[in-house]
């Protein structure tokens, strides 16, 4: 006989609680059947597994009902809407069968929860950005703080107290934390931030200092005039300034939230967020210093605890940013190896800069630190030495990761603000809050006194408002008060409620009412583009002409620093790191490729459905391309478009291909051809085999037919970056050598010279790929007769005027030409082989499949 | 130092290129003394070897079209005396509002830029002039016909008369949006 049973009799207190979220979304989803109780929800449940029910029936009816764990004492209040802590002793004394079904949810429980949560909130942002005229007055934080905060009564009602089982100050620097960073770090405009670098220093160090002392001392000064109640008179001092501490810093995820929605000029960005990101380290010095001193008690303190004190500070902050940079350069170094796994350069950079993190934890320095400089250092080289794909994977998971981190915490602020620990002092909450601005608007007015002495640009006045105004304390600051060992200092409590209460004003009040502010003050804000290729080379010679007269004048500034480290990491770094060193100046190819992208995606938008007209000169690409755009619907077209992208833009012989660029054999290389050819006949293809269809190493293009897209982007990068063009008998060695491999990453690509005006030949070399693709034994296609002419056969053409006319059948005929095993004369001359296409089947199959 | 140079600087010549050149008195005496220790000859004037002698500006990529900018006006004198000095160093004061900013208007620090370019004086930056500033700033690792390709791309996205050639308004137009008062000037110590 089988039983069903509840295989965990006693659901913890914890477990309960999401049973009921679960069971709210089970309602949620199937309320055609409205299930008053939870005892009738069970038997719901019960139903779902009708067999088990009718067996065990008559048991369930006869347990007694209410048999709780006595182990977990604080879990015996639970609720009765909990789901059914039922089970009978005598069905445990039973015989163990073997069950035909079982639950048990305390296995799965801490994922389960956090998986849940991260669920939650994820809808709830999805909820926000549907309503867009919410989302147009509150930051996101703050409608997520609501939700949470709603949440949180919920649970509360339910099931009598909050308790936070994953989500502890642990996680949160664990695991929420340094993706946020990470994604800041990585993203960073570098060249802006190390500009500002003395201004954010300043504001961050010396700031960050002010706001702590002057916070601390008038709070305890007020404390003194038993203003905050008789019995707080007595709050230590030390006690004041660990509060004031951690509620000083301007907190990143704050600033990132509101600061991204406003947009503000990225000077006023990169000064407040990177005060915000640079502040870790003295908070944290700050911080564990008042926490010891009041461990230790403030008559024990000595001299020198406060020398350790600030030479902590520095050891905090070094440390944690040359740990930082230590991991970057080893990320850089680690990624120029993997050009044959692709696949996980992604986790590298994750993995790296994550373990930055903990290292810097391990000697507890600085981790915000040390993962925003390991973005800072790694960005440079990772970018130049991993795949387009692989890019695009780190951005878009860095940037998932990141915010949905930002909407945990926020939420999870909410949900934290419902329980009983709370000790409301109104006075405290009302000077601190006061205190609070009114300090940063000092600081901010006096360091920027300071600061615009020395700067080129001003701040102005509209400049310093926002920036204390965008002064935000957030989830750092409260997962640091949670830290606060309520045994050591007694006002935990109340110092605890209070860092809610400075944080809900700042993010609520001041991240409401800085967006209609920023109109009304007329901030400039910041416009998002891509530079043009005369902006980058234009601005490129300022640098140099400003380092220039910097060296005259004996001026050692920021262009003169600047200028020193360019050389440094063109001489010492970029080889080592690099896998392709290609030059002093990277960011105009970069801009460049990414120009003639552009231009090429535009060119395509414009003519997708005209037809080309086929002149005498028109290359055969063209024709191609204009075939696949008109029938595809601009899906496949990129894959082909390089070719002809400028050919009918301005100038006729225009070609975005640097690569490509008037290939004109000599004799000697066709010479060399012709032999390579025969050789290659002789050896090579016996060793040919068919790729496997799955490989863990390299994503199948195959699967990815849905978007031929990211092939131009590579295309793209490979004609632009690589400087083996020149190496063609090297390339043509690799190419017998890949023909073994399983994964190719098509170094013939562009070789073939996709974006070059062959006169029919690309054609033919698509074709001639698709028959590598047939299952037939790829011999045939060497048996055929090669001609070395570089003029084509008449016959040649007639499939493709076919195309031309845009008519549905003509890809069978392309495909029929596919299979007459027909070498082209393009093949014929270029001095390397076709020999495994099979990267490149893949489009040109899933282009006849798209027909 | 800074005294012996005070003294050989007149009254009237710091007052003449301070209005001029627009610089406080006390710029002027620092950037002479400046001038004084990169003069070897010590005969008021800076030859282009006085101006390469500095480490930096020799390995700068740019340095050799610095250090001709400094010659521009008069082309037959291979020496420039204090004042021509101070008359280019002008164009990268900062831009301040509501005084007179004749030599370091935006226009002028973009004059400057583009002079950086046009070796040949016509007032248009060639293909070739723009292929030769970007062999000097890119180095010998890329490709004649890669750099080709970007002067060409350069020219055509900014060249609006269709010659094939940068003037020095189509040059402005394609800086518009950057922040060329902020990007040429220098915080010149007092």
């Amino acid at each position: 006989m089988y039983a069903f049973r509840w295989y965990d009799p006693n659901l913890p207190r914890r477990a309960c609680r999401v049973g009921f979220l679960v069971l709210v979304l089970l309602l949620v989803i199937e309320h055609a059947t409205a299930i008053p109780t939870y005892e009738n929800n069970n038997n719901a449940f019960a139903d779902t597994i009708p067999t088990a029910k009718t067996l065990s029936g008559p048991k369930w009816n006869s347990v007694p009902r209410v048999k709780r764990d006595t182990s977990q004492g604080s879990s015996s209040e639970t609720t009765s809407t909990t789901p059914q802590s039922t089970a009978s002793p005598s069905s445990e004394a039973e015989v163990k069968h073997f069950e035909f079904a079982s639950i048990e949810f305390h296995r799965v429980e801490t994922p389960f929860i956090i998986g849940l949560w991260i669920f939650c909130a994820s809808l709830a942002k999805i909820g926000f950005h549907m309503a867009p005229k919410l989302s147009e007055i509150f930051p996101e934080s703050c409608l997520l703080i609501v939700v949470g905060v709603v949440i949180g009564v919920i649970l509360v009602h339910v099931t009598d107290s909050v308790h936070m089982s994953p989500l502890t100050p642990d996680t949160f620097f664990f695991y929420m934390l340094p993706p946020i960073i990470l994604d800041a770090g990585y993203f960073m405009p570098n060249r802006l931030f190390f500009d500002h670098l003395g201004t954010i220093l300043l504001f961050a160090v010396v700031g960050t200092i002010f706001n702590t002392l002057t916070i601390g001392a008038s709070l305890w000064a007020v404390t003194t005039t038993g203003l905050f109640g008789e019995e707080e008179k007595f709050i230590p001092a030390l006690d004041m300034f660990l509060f004031a501490a951690l509620i000083s810093a301007v907190d990143p995820v704050a600033v990132l939230a509101v600061f991204e929605e406003i947009h503000v000029n990225e000077i006023l960005y990169i000064v407040v967020f990177g005060e915000s990101l640079l502040n870790d380290a003295v908070t944290v010095v700050l911080y564990h210093m008042f926490e010891s001193y009041s461990e230790m008690g403030s008559d024990k303190i000595v001299y020198m605890d406060v020398v350790a004190g600030c030479g902590n500070f520095f050891v905090v902050a070094i440390g944690g940013t040359v740990i930082g940079v230590i991991w970057g350069f080893a990320t850089g170094f680690v990624t120029r190896f993997t050009h044959e796994v692709r696949v996980i350069e992604p986790i590298f950079i994750f993995v790296m800069a994550y373990l930055a993190y903990l290292c810097a934890e391990i000697f507890h320095m600085s981790g915000i630190l040390a993962i925003t400089f390991c973005g800072i250092t790694m960005k440079n080289y990772v970018e130049a030495n991993i795949s387009h794909k692989s890019h695009t994977t780190i951005k878009y998971t860095m940037k998932m990761l990141s915010s949905s981190s930002e909407t945990i915490i926020f939420m999870f602020l909410g949900v934290a603000t419902v329980n009983k620990l709370h000790t409301w002092n109104t006075w405290f909450v009302v000077l601190t809050i006061i205190f609070c601005s009114a300090y940063r608007a000092i600081g901010v007015i006096v360091l920027t006194a300071i600061a615009n002495r020395f700067r080129l640009h001003q701040l102005s006045k509209v400049e310093k408002f926002v920036m204390s105004y965008g002064g935000l304390r957030g989830a750092v600051a409260f997962a640091l008060v949670r830290l606060i060992n309520p045994k050591v200092v007694k006002y935990q409590s109340m110092f605890m409620t209070t860092t809610i209460a400075v944080v809900y004003f700042t993010v609520f009040f001041q991240g409401i009412t800085i967006k209609p502010l920023v109109k009304i003050l007329n901030v400039k804000t910041a416009e998002k583009r891509k530079p043009t290729m005369n902006e980058r080379i234009h601005e490129k010679l300022m640098d140099h002409l400003m380092a220039g007269v910097e060296d005259i004048l004996g001026h050692h500034g920021n262009y003169h620093v600047r200028d020193r480290f360019k050389r440094f990491d063109n001489k010492y770094i970029r080889p080592y790191l690099l896998r392709n060193y290609q030059g002093a100046e990277p960011k105009i190819l970069e801009t460049y490729s990414k120009l003639a992208m552009r231009d090429a995606m535009e060119f395509m938008r414009r003519n997708a459905s005209t037809i080309g007209n086929i002149s005498g000169t028109e290359s055969m690409s063209g024709i191609f391309k204009n075939y696949t755009a008109g029938n595809l619907d601009g899906r496949c077209e990129e894959k082909l478009l390089t070719c002809t992208s400028f050919s009918q833009l301005d100038s006729s012989n225009w070609n975005i291909d640097m690569q490509e660029l008037e290939y004109n054999p000599s004799k000697k290389d066709l010479t060399d051809a012709k032999i390579h050819h025969l050789l290659a006949e002789e050896l090579c293809q016996s060793k040919r085999h068919r790729r496997l269809s799955y490989s863990r190493h390299a994503v199948n293009d195959r699967d990815l037919s849905t978007q031929v897209n990211y092939k131009m982007h590579y295309n793209m990068r490979r004609l632009v970056g690589d400087s083996k063009r020149h190496h063609h008998k090297r390339h043509s060695k690799k190419l017998q050598k890949e023909g073994k491999q399983n994964h190719v990453s098509f170094p013939e690509f562009q070789q073939n010279g996709s974006a070059k005006q062959f006169s029919h030949d690309y054609i033919n070399q698509v074709l001639s790929e698709e028959e590598n693709a047939e299952p037939k034994p790829p011999k045939e296609e060497w048996d055929s007769p090669i001609t070395f002419t570089a003029k084509s056969s008449p016959s040649d053409e007639a499939p493709i005027s076919t195309g031309t006319d845009g008519s549905g059948s003509s890809h069978i005929d392309l495909y029929k030409r596919s299979k007459s095993n027909k070498s082209t004369p393009a093949q014929g001359y270029l001095p390397w082989r076709p020999t495994d296409r099979s990267q490149y089947d893949g489009t040109s199959l899933c282009f006849l499949a798209f027909k | 130092m800074g005294n012996r140079s005070s003294l050989m600087l007149r009254e009237e010549e710091i007052a003449q290129i301070q209005q001029e050149t627009g610089f406080t008195p006390n710029q002027i005496e620092r950037l002479y003394s400046r001038f004084t220790s990169l003069d070897r000859g010590d005969c008021g004037t800076l030859s282009r070897d006085d101006f390469l002698r500095i480490p930096e500006l020799a390995i700068n990529p740019l340095g050799e079209r610095i250090v001709n900018s400094f010659f521009q006006d008069d082309m037959y004198n291979d020496r420039v005396n204090f004042r021509q000095f101070m008359n280019v160093l002008a164009h990268f004061r900062p831009v301040k509002k509501n005084k007179d900013n004749r030599l370091n208007s935006r226009e002028a620090k973009l004059k400057f830029a583009f002079k950086m370019y046009d070796l040949d004086n016509d007032d248009l930056i060639s293909r070739d002039e723009l292929l030769a500033i970007l062999h000097m700033m890119v180095g010998a690792n890329i490709s004649e016909e890669q750099l080709t390709s970007i002067a060409e791309r350069t020219i055509l996205e900014a060249d609006e008369d269709g010659d094939q050639m940068i003037s020095f308004e189509e040059f402005c137009k394609a800086l518009q949006r950057t922040d060329v008062e902020q990007k040429m000037s220098i915080r010149f110590l007092n």
